[in-house]
């Protein structure tokens, strides 16, 4: 049953259903500690299942087709995913938090992509889909999370933090001035992941995409040059996030009625 | 309304002031403030009382636009304060709250604070004025605000409102969070700077020292409706609800 193509093991329906058994062993240990997890794990094994399938398959249909426009399309609706998946969890809405959310996100995938993929590794043609989409993905994953730490730490803060945000108003800060370390705060918090990351990255466990390069026969040399360059990568696109954050100028999180030098929006009390 | 038309000289005035929470996430929606209508004149006070939830804070904050009001107006100076920069607003219709906030540094940093497009020019001399007016030492500008004691803290917050010379003081139960000495302490600043600085005072409070002291006018407000208005005469007030209001907190 097993076939090798590139020095890849391709793995059968059979050996996939086995690596299913992993989940029934998750399963039982729910079930033997009453952890309630199963029917979300079920649900979460069926999902991955259908979820990679689907991918699989457009990626391959992409890949076939070699079309920029093809390609370009996928990108966009990552980042329409990744956006999406960066703010959905926030308990209270962030006024204008998708606006936001989006912007950052796309411009920092934006011009990270555009200096990796046009400077550094410089694939023929420069929408080769073998090169852009991975990156692409990596990209938007970890800057993904990091705008989702920062939308929840800010978030929290306005509450905790609303007597301090208060007294500046009070003493005739702006609202933007006036929030401007709560903001500082969670891009910090934000940024935190990925720096740590660098501290232990290859030591702990290997990355992903090193991972994967090993696993389809590249060297450890090559492996780790890509890893190099992504691990780079993403932190530059975390924090290119900050600046397209700030060119959004906090303007959504302030009332409309009184301009952006007004009352901080989540009309507090009511919340 | 308490007194003839041609002798006011109206610092705030508010009319028919409603303030409504719309409805969300399956709560319903919740009338903060009914159709208040008050004046509170220059150099005076306005004590406002009432039970946990009527509506005081609010109508506080509606006077420095912290809060918005649905409906209603109100002028501050003889201009509705939309019409203000909210930042000037606030300056001089300065707002202490009950719990006092000192940010990170010394008192002098806490002094000076100020916003990163302002400027704030203070001399040696005033600051450590305003310290003085406040009943602390000057000698205290290099202190560190982290270890102040409750009342401390407040006075230092009631210096910062005064450095940048306000026209009005919004105090938000500025004594609840002091022990009874220390919220004395608080009531004498607050009546010497009415006195001193013919400050007009709007200030919530059941500290009755501070309603004997200040007299001016007392707004009774039970769920965001006023249920009496009128004149402190040494202490004394003439409705009865209000009477038993203030005979419940006396106690």
């Amino acid at each position: 049953m097993t076939s090798r193509s590139f020095g890849v093991i391709d793995l059968s329906w059979w050996q996939l259903s086995l690596a299913l058994g992993l989940v029934l062993v998750v399963a039982a240990i729910s079930l033997r500690e009453r952890l309630g997890l199963e029917r979300d794990l079920l649900f979460g094994a069926v999902r991955t299942i259908v979820q990679l399938y689907l991918v699989g398959l457009i990626l391959a249909a992409v890949f076939s087709a070699a079309r920029w426009y093809w390609v370009l399309l996928i990108l966009v609706a990552m980042a329409a995913i990744a956006t999406h998946a960066a703010v959905y969890r926030l308990a209270k809405p962030i006024p204008g938090v998708y606006w936001i959310a989006a912007t950052a996100l796309t411009l920092s995938t934006a011009a990270t992509l555009t200096y990796v993929i046009g400077m550094v590794i410089e694939p023929r043609p420069w929408w080769e889909p073998q090169y852009l989409i991975p990156i692409a993905g990596m990209i938007l994953g970890n800057s993904m999370t990091s705008a989702a730490l920062a939308g929840d730490r800010l978030q929290s803060d306005l509450f905790a933090r609303r007597d301090e945000v208060e007294a500046r108003l009070a003493l005739g800060f702006s609202g933007r001035d006036a929030v401007q370390p709560l903001v500082r705060a969670a891009l910090r918090a934000a940024m935190i992941p990925t720096v740590n990351g660098m501290m232990t990255v290859g030591i702990v466990q290997l990355p992903g995409m090193m991972t994967g390069q090993i696993l389809a026969g590249a060297s450890p040399l090559t492996a780790i040059r890509y890893q190099i360059v992504v691990v780079f990568m993403m932190a530059v696109a975390t924090a290119i996030g900050i600046p397209a954050v700030r060119a959004t100028r906090g303007g959504p999180i302030f009332d409309s009625r009184t301009s952006a030098t007004a009352v901080p929006t989540l009309s507090w009390s009511t919340l | 309304m308490l007194f003839p038309e041609h002798m006011r000289d109206a610092i705030f005035q508010v009319e028919h002031l409603s303030l409504v929470y719309p409805a969300r996430r399956g709560q319903a929606a919740a009338r903060i403030l009914d159709d208040v209508s008050v004046d509170v004149d220059r150099g005076s006070a306005l004590i406002l009382v009432g039970p946990s939830g009527s509506g005081k804070s609010s109508l506080l904050r509606c006077l420095n636009r912290l809060e918005e009001p649905t409906t209603g107006v109100v002028c501050f100076d003889g201009r509705p304060i939309p019409e203000f920069d909210p930042r000037e607003l606030r300056r001089r219709a300065a707002l202490v709250l009950q719990t006092p906030v000192l940010f990170e540094g010394t008192v002098r940093d806490n002094l000076t604070v100020h916003a990163p497009d302002a400027t704030l020019d203070v001399s040696e001399r005033r600051l450590r004025e305003a310290l003085t007016e406040v009943g602390l030492d000057g000698a205290m500008l290099e202190r560190d605000a982290a270890v102040l004691s409750g009342g401390e803290r407040q006075r230092v917050t009631i210096a910062r409102a005064l450095l940048r010379d306000p026209t009005a003081l919004l105090l938000d139960e500025p004594t609840s969070a002091l022990d009874p000495p220390n919220a004395i302490l608080i009531v004498e600043t607050i009546c010497r700077l009415r006195d001193t600085r013919g400050l007009t005072i709007v200030a919530v409070t059941h500290t009755p020292e501070l309603v004997r002291r200040l007299g001016g006018a007392l707004l009774y407000l039970v769920k965001g409706r006023v249920q009496a208005y009128e004149p402190v005469n040494d202490g004394g007030v003439i409705d009865e609800r209000l009477q038993a209001f203030l005979a419940g907190t006396h106690r």
